[in-house]
């Protein structure tokens, strides 16, 4: 723990030493939606506000956007083999920002609004509010200078903390249903981050792969660490007044874990693969994104929890 | 823009600060006394039990249909990760689980030492040395199994599980009464125990009521380790009575096995 907030401390330290702000004029950002999925949502880990943070665009650009995501999932309500299967709808609403420091340091900032409900065998039960507030600083380590070279190369780190402003209830976590039923996690979690970019021409490939620490919340519950991980392709179709991206991956998410005073609670860890794919559309200032997520492989709760779909749309504006 | 930069900033600095300190783990006092609560819940294998209306195959093909799952738990003790035990007063040890009631399925122990617990014992039935202290020596127990109709008369004791039913086998074709009653008989006294491992330590606490969540697996009465056909019990095809002889004993070892804990909440 302590690494990682030294380190943190130093990106941080980089940063206030540059004020020198380049606002860049590119039109608006593609990569951003090929990062967004595998920072999002949690299937275990509750922080379903994890959040699109779009921390890897390759255009140094500033925007604000507005994303609407949606997660459905069933899940068992009972440790029974009869016990009835319940659904469960996430919904997010989120505004996220990013603002570039320096030519090589960007922060971003991801405010989520969940609306949450599961159809429990005694009623609907339902939940909203503010989630779980990120914010985060990406360095960019390595950038390939040239136009010339036939692949164009970009390396990202970086490290943030998710505040824990979404309410967490203990109340949600009894019996043995989905243990992830909440706005927040509860506690201040700190994710890692690393992002490469190869590129050859209009042709890219995007690999992000991440870490979040999680820590003991004052209810003493602590979500299990999560890994997650994605590559997308991508390719840039540029119509002089419009640009278009379509966009295809996987992205798979792992979690250790969830503890109760320090104690390992059973089935909370798991592991999920998805199948990821999207269109992205830009024209001026604006930028209009479109992007699923489809389960191929999946182990959640000990089998107890199924993802079935994500979707997302988002509304971008270049500052 | 600086001025977005700074508040990013603000709170970066915040987190770090409050984020790295160490939170207070409410676990860390062990003083004092608490409560736990030992959770009875009633399946039939891997299914969740349900009355009178789901069909439960045993291995001998039987189709049971089950209205009543009672028993009595007693004398529970448990035993902290040091080894040490702590033996629940005698006067209040006894629960009557009843599957068609909710306060049949919660057993509350309270004023227990704070502590860290990993194994739980508890009888089934009422054990000899408390039948021994006569009908004026059992407290509110008496009164308690009458009204439960777990008791037969002071001279034959209590019943120390009942589970009843209808059933249908390859040789009885209509839907007939079955009734499983344990308890002394002549021969063999027929109360037994159970100690139990639990996967979740229990953190017995004054701010924390442990839930210790067990499975009883009534499958397991006339089909766990020892096999009993109710076809096989069914004289004259009035029904099938097992309250004595040599089955007792037998369904005894069998509800020895049935119960498992699947989990423990430490809410």
């Amino acid at each position: 723990m302590k690494k990682i907030i030294v380190m943190f401390a130093l990106l941080v330290g980089f940063s206030a030493f540059s004020f020198n702000v380049k606002d860049s004029i590119s039109a608006f950002t593609f990569q951003r939606l090929a990062m967004m999925e595998d920072f999002d949502c949690d299937a275990c880990g509750c922080s379903a506000s994890g959040g699109s943070m779009g921390f890897g665009s390759m255009l140094n650009n500033n925007f604000v956007g507005l994303r609407y995501l949606k997660q459905s999932y069933t899940s068992r309500d009972g440790i029974f083999a009869n016990s009835p299967w319940i659904d469960e709808n996430f919904n997010t609403i989120q505004v996220w920002a990013r603002i570039p420091v320096t030519e090589k340091i960007q922060i971003s900032a991801l405010v989520p609004y969940h609306i949450n409900e599961r159809k429990l065998t005694a009623g609907t039960e339902d939940i909203s509010g503010l989630g779980d507030i990120t914010v985060m600083a990406l360095y960019t380590v390595f950038e390939t200078k040239k136009d010339s070279t036939f692949f164009t190369h970009k390396i990202n780190l970086g490290g943030g903390v998710k505040i824990p402003t979404g309410k967490f209830t203990e109340a949600n976590n009894l019996g043995s249903v989905n243990q992830s039923f909440q706005l927040g996690t509860g506690s201040w979690d700190f994710p890692l981050i690393s992002e490469y970019v190869i590129k050859h021409k209009n042709l890219g490939l995007n690999t992000t792969m991440n870490y979040i620490f999680k820590t003991e919340n004052s209810k003493n519950y602590q979500y299990g660490d999560q890994f997650n991980y994605a590559g997308t392709f991508f390719y840039l179709f540029d119509l002089k007044s419009v640009q278009i991206v379509p966009q295809a991956g996987l992205a798979g998410e792992l979690y250790q874990t969830n503890k109760q005073h320090n104690l390992d609670l059973p089935n909370t860890a798991g592991d999920i693969l998805f199948g990821k794919f999207g269109i992205e559309a830009g024209k001026d200032k604006f930028s209009i994104g479109i992007n699923a997520m489809l389960p191929i492989n999946q182990n959640l709760s000990n089998g107890n929890m199924e993802a079935n779909y994500r979707w997302s749309v988002n509304l971008n504006y270049t500052l | 823009m600086k001025n977005t930069l700074y508040k990013a900033l603000a709170i970066v600095a915040i987190s770090i600060t409050l984020g790295s300190c160490s939170s207070d783990d409410s676990s860390n006092d062990v003083s004092g006394k608490g409560k736990i609560i030992l959770e009875f819940d009633n399946a039939y294998g891997t299914n969740d039990l349900i009355l009178n209306t789901q069909p439960n195959k045993t291995s001998n093909n039987e189709i049971l249909k089950i209205s009543m799952v009672k028993y009595i738990v007693s004398n529970v003790v448990l035993t902290k990760a040091d080894g040490t035990t702590f033996t629940y007063p005698k006067s209040k040890s006894y629960f009557i689980a009843d599957e068609a009631s909710a306060e049949g399925r919660e057993f509350e122990l309270s004023d227990v030492p704070a502590g860290d617990y990993v194994k739980v014992k508890f009888g089934i039935g009422v054990d000899e040395e408390q039948w021994k202290l006569g009908a004026s020596g059992q407290g509110d127990l008496l009164a308690q199994a009458d009204d439960a109709e777990m008791f037969w008369s002071w001279a034959a004791g209590y019943k120390f599980l009942a589970f009843e039913g209808t059933f249908t086998s390859p040789t009885v074709t209509t839907a007939t009464s079955f009734m499983v009653h344990t308890g002394k008989t002549g021969t063999d006294y027929n109360y037994t125990e159970v100690t139990l491992d639990l996967p979740t330590k229990a953190l017995v606490r004054t701010t924390i009521t442990p839930e210790v969540h067990l499975i009883t697996d009534v499958s397991k009465i006339i089909d766990g380790t020892n096999k009993i056909k109710l076809s096989d019990n069914n004289a004259g095809g009035m029904g099938a009575m097992i309250m004595g002889g040599a089955n007792l004993p037998l369904i005894t070892q069998n509800v020895s096995g049935m119960f498992r804990v699947d989990h423990v909440h430490n809410d």
